[in-house]
């Protein structure tokens, strides 16, 4: 009888858990938590996890399930193990259902530190030395790269390297240092993607790259710019940073990334809530790095977008 | 800001993730591990081994690759082989390379790593697991067995603090199951069950403790740690002792230590599957408490050094 009852215990926390990846995944509160590469594997698991707990619930009880004396499979017969079991297995899960907010709070985003060089992060290289040197610079955006892992990846560039003693990015026009580029407005600038009031849409990785990319600081310089984030204040009402969380694997991995945005006038949203940003995006030289800082017109909270984190 | 700013919202979102990314691979390993159990005769495994001694020491660390295990099933294999007759040096190889060298890790390890050159690491993994699962299991070859086998380890009872190990490699015929295959695909379907509530036990309680550790302490406070390399590769692996990680998903949580060099998160990978506060209990079964100690702390020293002297040079090679 009590074999019988651990076989059951058992068994429910095997589908239990099953439940929880399968609820996850088909609700697409999954998305939060995990790169798109991962997400099958939690469709599959939920799935195993029914069927092998069906099977254990099922299947016929017998004392033993390896050889006479030495079997170490205590969970199998002890009621006690199998409600541990329940316990650290599937309680958990079940209350992070019901209980978590499917995103961080401001103390985990300043406990982990953002990001200084966005070209460090795993699986981010730095800018590509030129190979032709007429092809247009093209983001990624434009070429739909938004919808999948490569969506914050800017295209190997073509330009030259940043001269040493190159200070405030210039506007649009010309490169005078080399003619055969074609100016930003003349060429690929015509392939920024563009949000629904006409504005450039970018994300915050894109103004972070053109950190360390003339070429995109060209494109981006005098365009009105659209972007969206989460809204972590600073200490002055006027400034705040817009987060966005960038992952590898998971949500565990987590990095942030952030861009200062100055405003004229202090604004009046909630810590970490959605909002979108429309500026311009201006960059300063400090010794020997490039730094951006977002001029807001406007701020204006909104809705998440569809993936939250960015890979 | 203080060092510790604990939250329920981070820890939920941070543990879940790690469930959620962690859990199929546990059961993945566990059901392979439950076919093997069920399908794979011991004998076949003792029957791989050259005669030659060196030679069965450094195939023994290969078989996880044919025979993949976690650390938390593999000791009560490793007791049966030794049981059965196989050399102690071998069934020590077998027993500390198993669970990093077998497809199942190097997989794991690979998608943990994608962005991270997953490849290398993965290679690097293995290979100095391999390595110094072999160099252990040669340092045992000279002892004698009467000196680290625990008296009447060859006939084992049920103990109380075996109650989370796992996945003895019963002969199909003698664990009482029907010899049909359905009678042992249901039987490698509970082995298989059995293994990964115990192990993923040890699997959630890792995860809980690295997400408290990964949301709600300042990471400026660690960063000393990670600065130093001698210091961050010893701090990696006295974390991966505490932590109790499976193999099959540690990298998973290894790779959200970014802030840690990579040469030290590999320390963690490869002394983790190794030896932690659940396998001390586990090897205490199997060997001589002595023994254990000195197997941890000659573990400890030698991957430590490997990491921090050697491996830190190739990664620089790499620009990593």
């Amino acid at each position: 009888m009590r074999a019988k009852v651990c076989n059951l215990l058992n068994g429910i926390t095997l589908i239990g858990l099953g439940a929880v990846l399968l609820d996850f995944f088909f609700t697409g509160r999954l998305d939060r938590y995990l790169h798109p590469q991962f997400r099958p594997w939690t469709l599959v698991g939920g799935i195993l996890f029914c069927v092998a707990g069906i099977i254990y619930a099922a299947a016929k009880t017998t004392a033993e399930c390896c050889i006479e004396g030495e079997c170490v499979h205590q969970n199998a017969n002890s009621l006690m193990r199998s409600m541990i079991a329940f316990s650290v297995l599937f309680v958990p899960l079940a209350a992070g259902v019901a209980l978590s907010k499917d995103s961080y709070d401001q103390h985990a985003v300043l406990n982990r530190g953002f990001v200084e060089d966005i070209t460090k992060l795993p699986g981010r290289t730095a800018v590509q030395p030129p190979k032709i040197a007429n092809d247009p610079v093209i983001p990624p955006q434009a070429l739909g790269a938004d919808e999948d892992e490569r969506a914050s990846e800017p295209l190997p560039q073509n330009t030259p390297a940043p001269q040493p003693n190159q200070d405030l990015v210039p506007g649009g026009g010309t490169d005078q240092a080399n003619p055969a580029v074609p100016s930003p407005d003349e060429g690929s600038a015509q392939y920024l993607p563009k949000a629904a009031d006409g504005n450039v849409a970018l994300e915050v990785t894109d103004l972070l790259y053109a950190e360390s990319e003339d070429s995109l600081r060209k494109m981006f310089s005098d365009k009105t710019i659209e972007v969206v984030g989460q809204y972590l204040p600073g200490s002055d009402p006027k400034q705040f940073k817009l987060v966005r969380m960038f992952i590898v694997c998971c949500a565990a991995d987590a990095r942030p990334l952030a861009v200062p945005v100055e405003l004229s006038a202090p604004t009046n949203v909630s810590e970490m809530g959605w909002v979108k940003v429309v500026g311009k995006a201006a960059y300063t030289k400090n010794g020997d790095r490039v730094h951006v800082v977002f001029k807001a017109d406007s701020v204006e909270p909104t809705d998440p977008p569809a993936e939250a984190m960015l890979y | 800001m203080s060092w510790f700013t604990f939250t329920w919202q981070n820890f939920w979102y941070s543990f879940l993730a790690l469930a959620f990314e962690g859990l199929p691979f546990v059961l993945l390993g566990s059901l392979i591990s439950g076919a093997i159990a069920a399908f794979v005769p011991s004998k076949i495994i003792t029957g791989l081994l050259p005669k030659n001694g060196v030679l069965a020491t450094l195939a023994s660390g290969l078989l996880g690759l044919c025979f993949p295990v976690c650390e938390c099933g593999i000791v009560p294999i490793v007791r049966r082989l030794i049981n059965k007759g196989l050399p102690v040096s071998c069934g020590v190889t077998f027993m500390l390379a198993s669970p990093i060298v077998n497809p199942i890790v190097a997989f794991s390890t690979f998608a943990a790593f994608r962005g991270q050159a997953p490849g290398l690491n993965m290679a690097v993994r293995l290979i100095l697991g391999y390595v110094v699962a072999v160099s252990a299991g040669l340092v045992v070859r000279q002892l004698d067995p009467a000196s680290i086998l625990r008296i009447g380890a060859v006939k084992i009872p049920a103990r109380k603090r075996l109650a989370f190990s796992v996945t003895p490699l019963p002969d199909a015929e003698t664990i009482g199951f029907e010899a049909s295959f359905q009678g042992k695909l249901i039987a490698a379907v509970r082995m298989a069950c059995d293994d990964f509530i115990d192990t993923a036990i040890y699997f959630m309680i890792g995860a809980a403790v690295a997400a408290t550790f990964n949301t709600a302490v300042d990471q400026q406070i660690i960063l000393p740690l990670s600065l130093q390399p001698m210091l961050s590769t010893f701090s990696m692996m006295a974390i991966a002792s505490i932590l109790t990680l499976c193999s099959t998903s540690d990298a998973f949580i290894a790779a959200t230590f970014v802030s840690f060099p990579i040469f030290a998160r590999m320390a963690f990978m490869v002394f983790g599957p190794m030896f932690d506060l659940k396998l001390f209990f586990l090897y205490s079964v199997l060997f001589k408490k002595r023994f254990v100690i000195c197997l941890g702390i000659g573990l400890f020293v030698l991957i430590g050094i490997l990491c921090s002297r050697v491996l830190i040079y190739l990664y620089a090679g790499q620009g990593l």
